[in-house]
């Protein structure tokens, strides 16, 4: 292709000599340096794949293809959540056999390729994980922009198949938010109007992180005002609602993300395209548009959505006190391998179980019509799952605070005390 | 129609940029080659293939879309603008595993996940469905029903319905 560099291994795995799913993945790379007109391709260190996601049997026979043809890995790749956990059959319709047998096979491949088994959509609660400055391969949404935003990690959003087929090669086109132009942040939200102590409860950074979604368009967004304590774990809300609402694969907050030490840094010295005023009526219409109306009693909880992190046991475990759920609920949270083995060796995991709490690793709750008992009116602390779940499952939606998720599921209805409510 | 097993050129064409009348043929840019023939399918908004698409049966199936139950198979689908989902390669894919996919996708602004679904999926099942990318104006002078060839050059051949 003309303007396109290719080196002498690139030219090898075009011309099939390692084989023809590594010319496959090459070509991938061609044509997507031809589609987003790169001149240059960019070494990689790091994937995090979602091709392990089962929606067909298309991606059972892609990965099939890969291990017939002996492709091979070339950067540390790890795997995003499965359809299924797999080492739990009880969770997943029994009666979608075939469907689950062939995301099962889809999961044993990518592992059999080489991947490593972490089976989370919050790769970066882990460790090892990629750095400042760092060029990646992020494709689920929520992790493309944490790795972007919070890390300082570039990757642009990837997707199925391309995530693989560039793991495989070690490299990408040159493009978007792999070079510094593409980073630079366009239209300014800012927090004057929003108190403090609403600035530091932990349904604000899901609310905002649907506003800025919703408002942002395809410009890079800077959000100014957060406040010292932010941590990963708003960061993470942020992230996976500005992404669910709209597509937001990176952002900025002063003073708080690496690439942001000031406004300026984060507009790169020049002047943003438009700035957004958020005001607390807009949190509450936020919270309003993720909710959806029911007089029903509330039938169950879901949390963790992306996967729940250490951090988020430890308040989970403070705030429950002892206290059982009610039995009229299930009470469904979702974490990856890692952290649970982390919580379990802090005891937290019998004492939730005890509580009635259900730990499901591996797989998350929104996206399948077959976790058990999962109906009617579900609350739920992420505004990720209340975005998703209602066109996926048979539920209607009530977004709050951790802390109002626990005193709900204790009580066994809807108990709302904060300040979201207008 | 199918080119078995054949490696893919990928040809860049100029993109189409004048208004056409009808009847005319329009020059895409390639981004996956191909030919396919059939009646056009005009996106009203953009459509999330992962969630807002169902790939069993080939039907958009998000509530909010105001195409809701249209059914795409063996349409050459016209997408002002599309919604990116990680998913999206694996929806398009497993559509077109199963024949309930568009014969062709004509896009107003490049997109790597449909193009990556199309790959994989011409690749491993031996298809041969385009990916096209032309103009704005161009794409908005399509209507739903209106006679569509492909050629492997991206030239678009186009008759009102």
């Amino acid at each position: 292709m003309p303007g396109l560099h290719l080196d002498g291994r690139d030219q090898n795995l075009l011309d099939g000599k390692q084989g023809k799913a590594m010319q496959f993945a090459m070509e991938t790379i061609v044509a997507a340096a031809n589609i987003e007109t790169a001149e240059s391709l960019i070494e990689i260190s790091f994937a995090h794949i979602d091709s392990c996601f089962y929606s067909g049997r298309a991606h059972l026979d892609f990965a099939l293809f890969l291990l017939q043809h002996k492709a091979r890995l070339a950067v540390p790749t790890w795997t995003n959540t499965g359809l299924v956990a797999l080492d739990d059959f009880s969770i997943r319709d029994p009666f979608a056999s075939n469907e689950v047998n062939e995301a099962r096979q889809l999961m044993e491949a990518y592992v059999q390729l080489g991947c490593k088994p972490v089976w989370t959509c919050a790769p970066y609660q882990l460790p090892g994980r990629p750095q400042l400055g760092d060029h990646i391969v992020g494709s689920e949404s929520n992790a493309v922009s944490f790795y972007n935003s919070v890390i300082g990690a570039r990757t642009n959003k990837y997707g199925d198949f391309f995530d693989v087929c560039a793991a495989l090669i070690g490299k990408v086109p040159l493009t978007g938010l792999h070079c510094d132009e593409g980073r630079r942040s366009r239209v300014l939200f800012t927090l004057d109007d929003i108190p403090r102590q609403i600035r530091a409860s932990d349904i604000f950074y899901h609310l905002l992180g649907h506003l800025v979604g919703r408002h942002c368009g395809s410009l890079v967004p800077v959000i100014s005002g957060l406040p010292g304590s932010t941590d990963e774990d708003d960061l993470k809300a942020i992230s996976a609602a500005g992404s669910s609402s709209g597509s937001v694969p990176l952002f900025h907050a002063v003073g708080i993300t690496p690439e942001a030490a000031t406004l300026d840094d984060a507009c790169q010295n020049q002047a943003p395209e438009k700035t957004v005023s958020l005001s607390v009526s807009d949190l509450q219409s936020a919270r309003e548009e993720l909710g959806t109306d029911s007089n029903q009693p509330l039938q169950g909880i879901a949390l963790g959505t992306p996967h729940f992190s250490y951090t988020e046991f430890e308040r989970l475990v403070g705030l429950l006190q002892g206290r059982c759920i009610n039995k009229s609920l299930v009470f469904y949270l979702t974490t990856s391998r890692h952290v649970y083995a982390r919580a379990e060796s802090q005891g937290w995991i019998g004492l939730l179980e005890a509580a009635g709490v259900k730990i499901i690793t591996d797989t998350c709750t929104y996206f399948s019509p077959a976790v058990n008992g999962l109906r009617g009116k579900v609350m739920t602390n992420a505004a990720k799952w209340a975005y998703y779940a209602p066109g996926m499952l048979p539920v209607q939606v009530v977004l709050g605070s951790l802390a109002e998720c626990v005193e709900s599921a204790v009580a066994g209805e809807v108990l709302l005390d904060s300040w979201a409510t207008s | 129609m199918c080119r078995v097993g054949g490696r893919r050129r990928s040809i860049t064409g100029q993109l189409g940029n004048i208004l056409t009348p009808p009847g005319n043929s329009v020059q895409g840019k390639v981004l996956v080659a191909g030919s396919a023939s059939g009646l056009a399918l005009l996106l009203h908004e953009p459509l999330s293939f992962w969630g807002g698409f169902d790939p069993r049966n080939g039907k958009i199936i998000d509530v909010h879309h105001p195409q809701y139950g249209t059914r795409t198979a063996g349409s050459v689908m016209f997408i002002p603008e599309s919604r990116g989902s990680a998913g999206t390669p694996g929806a398009i894919a497993e559509a077109l595993r199963n024949g309930n996919g568009p014969a062709a996708f004509v896009l107003a602004k490049t997109d790597l996940k449909i193009s990556v679904g199309v790959m994989v999926a011409n690749r491993l099942y031996n298809l041969d469905v385009p990916v096209i990318e032309i103009s704005m104006p161009l794409i908005k002078q399509v209507s739903s029903g209106d006679e569509i060839r492909i050629n492997p050059e991206g030239l678009i051949d186009w008759r009102k319905g």
